[in-house]
């Protein structure tokens, strides 16, 4: 799989928030409600097109409990964008957003896109967190918003979308050093599969959150 | 310049003996005391060297001093090394022991490398290693002459220093890439220790060792040699790959060798069970059809051709037991005794390593392995256990079970605890038919020892991967009471997998670095260069023990392999650098950074072979030995905590 350039993600967030399943909606269309827990890290990948250029989104999808903060905190290194995923039905996943935003400032880059998602907005009537809540925080905190379902597919593409056409406007403004791989950005090789697009290639086919 | 060999050989009684079995032995001339002028039929010694050593053990008394030499047959070299007759004063160095550590007439077509170590205090020695990827003990040059043997070596093989390192010498190494390329393709498997073990040796039934135990070593030599003799070519060579310093610890395999073999004469067999053994063969390379594609680029140098088909029989090494069946109903019985008690729990943790356990067992076996029955229990007292710790069970339970929903509302960490659980156990091996469905009750059992759990040990409460631990349980054991002691005492040993500030993980972790350090030192430095020490890649190996990494049958049985704790408590940490080093090869050819590290380590999952694996382990184990066990800090899981009670004092912060 060629590609213009590939982009490093990770999905943070509250254990139970949906981090699995809105990896696995984008990467494979689907929602499985019956699926393991994440330990550690699971991976997946996609290729999207943005401005006719193929960009391929690595997406590092980490296990959310307390305990294994100090492991994902390693997981920031050299991602160019972060999903930051509560679940609108539990108010402690919104409460705790603040703690996550810290983690994410301390061990990412500071160039990092953050997209604060609201999943499960399709159980509307066990909400807990009003939608103008979430445009509150994103606003304070200078991130991208969205609420999503990966129960129903609604605005989960988008979100991902445009956290890469976010991170891609970055680059064309000249906001990244894209040589330099601690941005989370690996430019390819055009048409031709560069050494990372091969590396990568056979996650790109499989794609899925669960390896 | 040097005296012919049939003479010198047949001063040999192990020489002697050998031509009296009516093998065909290297060295035999037509020409009898012919001149070194005849040397396509016959032998001249290039090279020899009095007092060559090997070190057995620690102890300077079993030391065994031998002659040691370079013999040239046509255009093949061969090294020997025959120990002095009655040299060694002490008596538990016996003839066995000769015969076991005996070169001879290895040819260098056989040898993969020779690697020389020159320490600052005490002797030179090299240690040879075979192309099977096993070494030769140490040979330590009393008199001095490394440098002498090597110029010789390379004055009749082609030998070419190493580029990892320039103490190795490699042996007929392919300089051309593309017959690097093309012989590797050759090989039916690479890189894994147990399959070089495994594809150059000879598997001896426990029957045969038994037979064995009671024959003349010389017997069992040729008898060896009609096992295996036709069978290993040349050209599978699945050790090409290896790294040189790997293989190179494995001479200190011998020592093992040494004490397995003699504690195969001790022990009695009267269980069925014996020692393992495995030796391995050095059929001389000139059984091989000559055509054989490694050879192709010696023939054009010089031919190898040799005329007169020479037999050679080993007996140097040997090595861990092949794994076994699975332990039966039958054999288990015959651990117990009338009353129901483990007659001896060491011989039965022991064939359970090697073989694991039926299904239809692990319910009663499990509970042993993890602790909730103890070894000499009988039946009666193991029921009445039981039942007490129903009891037992019940009460804590009911400490949840009566928080009312009043109750719960002013009791935040509870409905935490509750709520993480609750959600956890329905993401639990729910592909398993065991738990899958709406309202499975099985789900519903995983929630309630859980909870229980958490209020049995409230300090350390439940984190993500205790579910991991239980569900397996669960469902061997069936009972939900004594699901639960057993899952109590896994988390006696486990339980600082979970603790908040990850000391147990970090500890895990730190070993591994250590013993992959200790182990395959070029591997550490590229881990150490590119910034990997922290081993997080392993992290979810370690959290729960390979969990996610197999099929569930193929968990069960590791876990029993684990928790015999046999060879090591720490078997695990050895299965992890087994696993790395499976695939260093990769990983380093690859220049893996952290990120695809991690990615990679990710995605082998359901791709590792675990009878390997096991064997790897075990392998590596037994190598490390002491020091393997020196680097693995005190008190680290699944040892039983050092210091009670401060264990899990930590600040409960459920998210």
């Amino acid at each position: 799989m060629s590609y213009a350039y590939l982009f490093k993600y990770i999905i943070i967030g509250d254990t139970g928030v949906g981090k699995s399943c809105l990896l696995l909606q984008f990467t494979d269309k689907r929602f499985q409600p019956v699926h393991d827990l994440t330990i550690g890290v699971e991976f997946g990948a996609r290729m999207i097109t943005i401005d006719n250029k193929p960009i391929k989104l690595q997406i590092w999808d980490t296990a959310g409990q307390e305990s294994f903060r100090s492991i994902t905190r390693s997981y920031y290194r050299g991602a160019a964008g972060a999903l930051l995923v509560y679940d609108i039905t539990r108010r402690e996943t919104f409460n705790h957003l603040a703690s996550w935003l810290e983690d994410a400032r301390q061990h990412a880059n500071a160039n990092m896109t953050i997209m604060l998602i609201g999943n499960k907005c399709d159980l509307a009537h066990r909400r807990a967190v009003s939608t103008e809540e979430g445009e509150q925080f994103a606003k304070e905190h200078g991130l991208i918003f969205m609420e999503a379902s990966a129960k129903t597919a609604q605005n989960v593409e988008e979100a991902f979308i445009k956290t890469a056409a976010t991170i891609y406007k970055k680059i064309q403004d000249g906001v990244f050093d894209v040589s330099n791989e601690s941005y989370g950005i690996k430019v390819g090789y055009g048409g031709i599969p560069g050494p990372s697009g091969g590396r990568d290639g056979a996650t790109a086919q499989s794609g899925g959150c669960c390896s | 310049m040097l005296e012919t060999d049939l003479h010198d050989l047949s001063d040999d009684a192990d020489y002697a003996a050998s031509q009296q079995q009516g093998s065909t032995t290297m060295m035999r001339t037509d020409s009898g005391r012919g001149s070194s002028s005849s040397e396509h039929e016959g032998a001249e010694v290039v090279y020899s060297k009095e007092n060559v050593t090997i070190h057995p053990t620690q102890f300077a008394s079993e030391r065994i001093s031998g002659r040691l030499r370079l013999i040239k047959q046509g255009s093949c070299l061969f090294i020997t090394w025959i120990p002095y007759k009655g040299q060694n004063s002490n008596a538990k160095l016996s003839e066995r022991d000769r015969n076991l550590y005996t070169i001879r007439g290895v040819p260098f077509t056989e040898v993969r490398s020779i690697r020389r170590h020159t320490p600052a205090f005490g002797w030179q020695y090299v240690i040879i290693v075979l192309s099977s990827g096993l070494a030769f003990p140490s040979l330590y040059f009393y008199n001095g002459g490394v440098r002498e043997f090597l110029a010789t070596v390379k004055q009749h093989v082609f030998l070419v220093r190493s580029e990892e390192d320039a103490n190795t010498f490699l042996v007929n190494d392919f300089q051309n890439p593309l017959q690097r390329t093309l012989s590797s393709l050759e090989l039916p498997r690479s890189g894994s220790i147990a399959s070089a073990v495994s594809s150059a040796s000879v598997d001896v039934s426990p029957s045969n060792s038994e037979r064995r135990a009671g024959e003349d070593s010389h017997d069992e030599r040729s008898r060896i040699s009609r096992y295996g003799g036709k069978q290993r070519h040349k050209a599978q060579d699945p050790a090409r790959d290896l790294p040189i310093q790997i293989l190179e610890k494995f001479s200190l395999v011998t020592k093992f060798a040494r004490e397995t073999t003699s504690q195969l004469f001790r022990e009695n067999h009267n269980n069925g069970f014996s020692v393992a053994e495995m030796r391995i063969q050095n059929q001389s390379s000139l059984d091989s059809p000559q055509t054989s594609s490694n050879d192709l680029e010696k023939v054009t140098d010089d031919s190898p051709v040799v005329q007169d088909p020479i037999q050679f029989d080993k007996l140097t090494l040997v090595w861990g037991k092949p794994r076994q069946p699975p332990l039966g109903s039958e054999e288990w019985a015959t651990f117990l005794d009338a009353e129901g008690r483990v007659l001896d729990s060491t011989s039965l943790r022991k064939r359970i390593f090697y073989g694991g356990v039926e299904h239809n067992l692990r319910k009663e076996v499990w509970a042993f392995l993890l602790g909730f029955h103890a070894y000499n229990s009988t039946y009666a007292e193991r029921e009445y256990l039981q039942s007490i710790k129903r009891s037992e069970y019940l009460t804590i339970k009911n400490q949840w079970q009566s928080i009312s929903p009043e109750q719960a509302k002013r009791f935040t960490k509870f409905k935490e605890r509750k709520g993480l659980i609750e959600k956890d156990v329905v993401r639990t091996d729910r592909s398993l038919s065991f738990f899958d469905g709406d309202e499975n009750p099985n789900v519903k059992l995983l929630h309630d020892i859980l909870l229980t759990y958490s209020f049995y040990n409230f300090d350390l409460g439940y984190c993500q991967g205790m579910s991991d631990f239980l569900s397996p349980i669960l469902f061997v054991m069936g009972d939900e009471s004594e699901s639960f002691w057993c899952f109590v005492a896994l988390m006696e040993r486990l339980g600082p997998n979970f603790n908040r500030d990850q000391t147990g993980m970090h500890c895990q972790l730190f070993a591994i670095s250590k013993l992959v350090e200790l182990l395959d030192t070029p591997l550490h430095n590229y881990f150490s260069q590119h910034d990997c020490l922290n081993y997080f890649f392993c992290f979810r190996w370690v959290l729960i023990q390979f969990k996610r990494e197999f099929a569930y049958e193929k968990v069960m049985h590791l876990w029993e392999v684990l928790w015999t704790h046999y060879p090591s408590e720490h078997l695990h940490l050895y299965i992890c650098v087994a696993v790395l080093k499976r695939y260093r090869n990769k990983i380093m050819g690859e220049q893996m950074d952290f990120d695809t590290l991690l990615k990679f380590i990710n995605e082998l999952s359901g791709h590792i072979d675990l009878d390997a694996a096991i064997r790897d382990a075990e392998a590596l184990c037994v190598c490390a030995g002491e020091n393997g066990a020196a680097n693995i800090p005190p008190g680290t899981p699944p040892s039983l905590p050092l210091d009670d009670g401060s264990y899990y004092i930590q600040q409960d912060e459920v998210l």
